[in-house]
């Protein structure tokens, strides 16, 4: 996925994206501090929000390639099981079974209970569950794992690494949580007041920061 | 007025029930597609139309009466028609009256959750008609609390069916028009009465609808 020239402007904030490459199968993450853009830049990385310029060439794929979970998912005035499988009705595809009971016991729900009352824990485990259920080839992740407590984001973690090996995607993940970055991507990015301030591999990013906005961003989440 | 007869009353019934489902029915269509469509459609003056709409809903309904009858009168633009005091020109009076009612509620809902609904939708691959068909599904409390909002006030309308339909006996009048003929002639039992079957009827169509709504519409609640 390439982004070009990328601008949105909302009042006093600006966003500009010069430039970006994200590699096909690749997990891609991206950091950095509370209204540094990043959840605007990925809703307009899975058009739900058009840019004021520029562009993104999605190398083939379309908006039926690809999903978005964000850190308060939005649910169907329906049971578990028909939010689950919704992607997949949409595409007329028939739910298989197996597929449909992997993803109940991944996310620990049963089929007839309602989605909009789970807690806000449940609801992100069905979200990301719902995200994976169609195998989409571009998977938007923000703050998905924010309210799930450490055994349900280390099974998540690997559940995202296996399917990577059967079902390839790209995912771009947005997180506060720098180690499920460090554990889950190959490259990442930095961003701060509007600007990718810095782009690189995890090593590079992690360990030896060039930028002093990052240098200075990592030194804070440290504590 | 002579003492309304029992077949008498059974036909009053009838024709109240004819024109309050019909015009419910037909302005639960009408504006539930301006709803949407006006929250949808972005142009200059939106915000004036929405106040004309807001005026309307509270219109007096005997000056709809007036203009409906203006327009069907024998000399008016539409006369030729014969429409006038036909439950045809009720139906059509009601809903000029209740059409703005729903088409406000409508939008009011869907201007406050469409958007997210939307948004939604396209992360999850809906293609356009799969999104409008997803936001009147979730707008489905609303548009059901709209059109039983609706059919309150057609039900308990005298002034616009007093003058298009001239409560005529055995065609044309309904329960509310009978009860004030009642009132004039001093039968105060008899219009109590009459108010009284007109509650319980309303209260059996909005529980029997209540009851066919949430008939297999939820599972378990979760607590």
């Amino acid at each position: 996925m390439k982004i070009i020239e990328l601008e949105k402007h909302f009042g006093q904030f600006s966003l500009k994206v010069g430039g970006l490459y994200i590699e096909p199968g690749g997990i891609f993450g991206l950091i950095g501090p509370n209204g540094s853009g990043k959840s605007t830049f990925m809703k307009i990385m899975a058009g739900i929000m058009e840019p004021d310029n520029g562009k993104i060439d999605y190398e083939g794929l379309n908006y039926r390639d690809m999903t978005m979970v964000s850190r308060k998912p939005y649910f169907l005035h329906d049971t578990v099981y028909n939010n689950l499988i919704y992607p997949l009705r949409l595409r007329k595809i028939k739910p298989a079974p197996d597929l449909v009971d992997y993803f109940l016991s991944l996310a620990g729900l049963k089929q007839r209970q309602y989605a909009p009352s789970l807690s806000s824990g449940e609801q992100q485990k069905l979200a990301l569950a719902r995200a994976m259920i169609f195998s989409p080839k571009l998977i938007f992740i923000d703050e998905a794992f924010s309210n799930l407590d450490m055994e349900s984001v280390s099974v998540f973690e690997r559940v995202i690494l296996e399917r990577q090996k059967i079902a390839p995607a790209t995912w771009v993940i947005i997180s506060h949580q720098l180690s499920h970055i460090e554990r889950l991507c190959a490259h990442a990015g930095f961003m701060y007041g509007g600007r990718l301030e810095a782009v690189g591999t995890i090593k590079e990013i992690f360990q030896n920061p060039e930028n002093p906005l990052l240098k200075k961003y990592l030194q804070y989440m440290s504590f | 007025m002579v003492q309304p007869t029992y077949s008498e009353v059974l036909g009053i019934i009838g024709t109240t029930l004819t024109m309050a489902l019909l015009s419910t029915a037909i302005s639960s269509v009408l504006g539930t597609i301006f709803g949407l469509a006006l929250e949808r459609a972005r142009f200059p003056g939106k915000a004036l139309i929405v106040r004309i709409n807001r005026t309307l809903m509270g219109v007096p309904p005997v000056v709809i009466g007036l203009l409906v009858y203006m327009v069907f009168m024998r000399r008016g633009p539409f006369g030729f028609l014969d429409l006038l005091f036909t439950i045809r020109a009720m139906v059509i009076a009601q809903v000029l009256i209740i059409t703005p009612i729903i088409c406000g509620m409508v939008y009011s809902a869907a201007d406050r959750s469409a958007g997210r609904i939307r948004g939604f939708g396209r992360t999850m691959g809906a293609s356009r008609l799969q999104s409008q068909i997803l936001l009147i599904r979730e707008l489905g409390n609303e548009i059901y609390f709209a059109a039983v909002t609706g059919f309150g006030r057609a039900i308990s309308e005298v002034g616009a069916v007093m003058v298009v339909g001239g409560n005529i006996r055995y065609k044309t009048r309904i329960m509310t028009t009978a009860i004030t003929v009642l009132r004039n002639t001093g039968d105060y039992s008899q219009a109590v009465l009459l108010g009284g079957v007109l509650l319980i009827i309303a209260f059996l169509i909005q529980a029997s609808a209540d009851f066919i709504r949430r008939k297999g519409a939820r599972a378990d609640e979760n607590y």
